[in-house]
């Protein structure tokens, strides 16, 4: 048996009080591509966020390759209004030890840095990963994943499309040398062309070996390139559907809806 | 008015703009990235300028004023470092941040300038000028040292401008500033290079402490007026862009000297801030600039 790559134990988290997502558990393997799917507003950003480092887990562990990412125990309710609690507080997770491990998370629409230019966010992006082999190899993989990012060099992210930055933050992700890459609607808004031309940068990213998360909406999108679909409602995994089975969108609506759509 | 008086005066407004474009580019920095106001800055003027003191009376001649201002401009650089994680960081979650950094930074100033005054004591310091040469400029007759003066604030900034732009570590400050969040995701260490900004923000007031230093009388309280008057650059001017307060500063730097002359020395402040008020009335963004933020 292969020892899982990313592994939640019961993890719980959400944005103090409202608590989104609960006992979440799920392991992902070494060169594993899973699909989160589920409702708009049901917590996949929010448990992504977590697992990234960028929100404290309430409760529940986090590991990658067999080692813990966040603190043990849980987190304690704020217990005084008058007392600035905040300050003593100490954060639960560090997004930089998530990043030292390899665990790369794509956030969703992001707005990246308005006032720079592709060419220096693509710069910048690697020195979490500038003593990892293969980084110049990455570079020039980079031109090759998304050749419309080369006309957009010189631009500032404030005057790119939702696509191409889109791109510059896929791009920014595999900078990293991700061991395993979180994607988080890579494909929201976008037209059906540039949708079409970044699946096909997926599937290449695919084909590399990288594991991968990836939450969308879109379920041909998502069932043509993942090996397991793990559907996600309320804040909690409600079930796994392997590749075998892999549903057609009406079928899908039916199992998370019972039949309503 | 003669021309001879007019190009004296202008000369003297262009040289205290530099001096404020120093000053307000650190806050506006300070200001644009961390996204606080940092009113410690007079002190660490203050601060820097005794430190320089300090040197320059062991050292004595042109070369001890380099080392002076070495000195002081590499130890307020480690301070400012120092001190983001003592004033700044601790507030960074709480959703009162602004205001309370405005506390924390206040109470800064006061412990400096109370620390000043212990060490060095109330009466008047003056750093002596390298340079003690005059030359004749349109007639007007010049400090030298004016000239060198301006000259290394405005390739300090420039400096500053590059280091932003061209080099990594500038552009990892860039991106941290713009979107703290996406900074972190990539891996960047945001709490040190906030402490980065803070630091070359504590290292540019320094240098224009140590220059306000070598041009009048400094005491423990001085910083108060450069503060003030850096607020007024950075609010006249904006932070749309790195260049904003610069532009502003000069403006500032150059009515102030005419008021002086015209309205007298009291009466500047008041017009100064007539001016500021204006602006946020007609044009609250700033002057030079249509967004609100970046860097
Ligand atoms: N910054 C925030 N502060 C407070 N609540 C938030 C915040 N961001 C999101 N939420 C709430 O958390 C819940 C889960 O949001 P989340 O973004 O994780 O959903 P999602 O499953 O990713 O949805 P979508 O498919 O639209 O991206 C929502 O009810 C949302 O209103
Ligand atoms: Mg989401």
């Amino acid at each position: 048996m292969t020892k899982p790559l990313l592994e939640l134990r019961g993890l719980s988290g959400g944005y103090p009080p409202v608590s989104v997502f609960r006992d979440v558990s799920l392991s992902v393997k070494q060169g594993e591509h899973v699909g989160l799917f589920g409702p708009n507003g049901h917590g996949k950003t929010t448990l992504l966020k977590t697992i990234a480092g960028v929100l404290d887990p309430w409760d529940g562990g986090i590991y990658f390759e067999g080692k813990r990412l966040n603190a043990v125990g849980k987190m304690q309710a704020r217990v005084s209004h008058n007392l600035n609690y905040d300050l003593f507080r100490k954060r639960r997770i560090n997004a930089l030890d998530v990043v030292d491990a390899g665990l790369i998370y794509v956030m969703q629409g992001n707005l990246l840095f308005p006032e720079m230019t592709v060419e220096e966010v693509l710069d910048i992006a690697p020195r979490a990963a500038r003593n990892r082999p293969g980084v110049a190899q990455m570079r020039r993989q980079i031109h090759d994943l998304f050749p419309r990012l080369r006309e957009r060099w010189t631009s500032k992210i404030r005057y790119l499309s939702g696509g191409e930055r889109q791109m510059v933050s896929i791009a920014v992700g595999l900078l990293a040398m991700p061991r395993l890459l979180m994607l988080d609607e890579p494909t929201l808004g976008l037209s059906p062309k540039l949708r079409i031309e970044l699946s096909e940068a997926v599937r290449n990213i695919r084909e590399t070996g990288v594991p991968l998360i990836i939450v969308d909406q879109n379920v041909e999108f998502l069932t043509s390139l993942v090996d397991r679909l793990i559907l996600f409602d309320h804040g909690t995994i409600t079930r796994e559907i392997p590749a075998e089975n892999m549903p057609k969108h009406a079928e899908l609506m039916d199992m998370m809806f019972g039949g309503a759509h | 008015m003669g021309f001879e008086a007019f190009t004296f005066i202008l000369m003297s407004g262009i040289l205290l703009g530099g001096l404020y474009a120093l000053m307000a580019t650190g806050l506006a920095v300070v200001w644009t990235t961390l996204g606080v106001f940092n009113f410690a800055h007079g002190a660490f003027v203050t601060l820097g300028a005794y430190m320089a003191w300090q040197v320059s009376q062991s050292v004595a001649g042109g070369f001890g004023f380099l080392i002076a201002v070495a000195t002081s401009v590499t130890v307020m650089f480690c301070l400012g470092f120092v001190l983001h994680f003592a004033l700044i960081k601790p507030f960074e979650r709480n959703q009162n941040v602004v205001l309370l950094a405005v506390v924390s930074t206040l109470a800064a100033a006061s412990i400096i300038e109370n620390a000043v005054l212990l060490n060095w004591g109330p009466r008047d310091k003056q750093i002596a000028p390298p340079i003690t040469s005059k030359i004749d400029f349109f007639g007007a007759s010049i400090n030298t040292f004016d000239f060198v003066i301006l000259g290394i604030a405005l390739f300090a900034l420039f400096g500053l401008a590059l280091f932003l732009r061209r080099t990594t570590v500038g552009r990892t400050l860039r991106a941290a500033a713009q979107n703290r969040e996406a900074a972190e995701l990539m891996g960047l260490n945001v709490p040190k290079l906030f402490a980065i900004t803070l630091g070359l923000s504590a290292a540019t007031a320094a240098l224009a402490g140590v220059f306000v230093g070598s041009l009048r009388f400094i005491n423990p309280t001085f910083g108060a007026d450069p503060l003030m008057k850096s607020l007024i650059v950075v609010i006249l001017g904006g932070v749309a862009r790195f260049t904003s307060p610069i532009y502003a500063a000069f403006v500032v730097g150059i009515v102030e000297s005419f008021s002086a002359y015209f309205l007298g020395l009291y009466w500047s402040p008041a017009l100064l801030f007539a001016m500021m008020i204006a602006v946020l009335l007609i044009k609250p963004e700033g002057l030079f600039g249509h967004r609100s933020k970046t860097l």
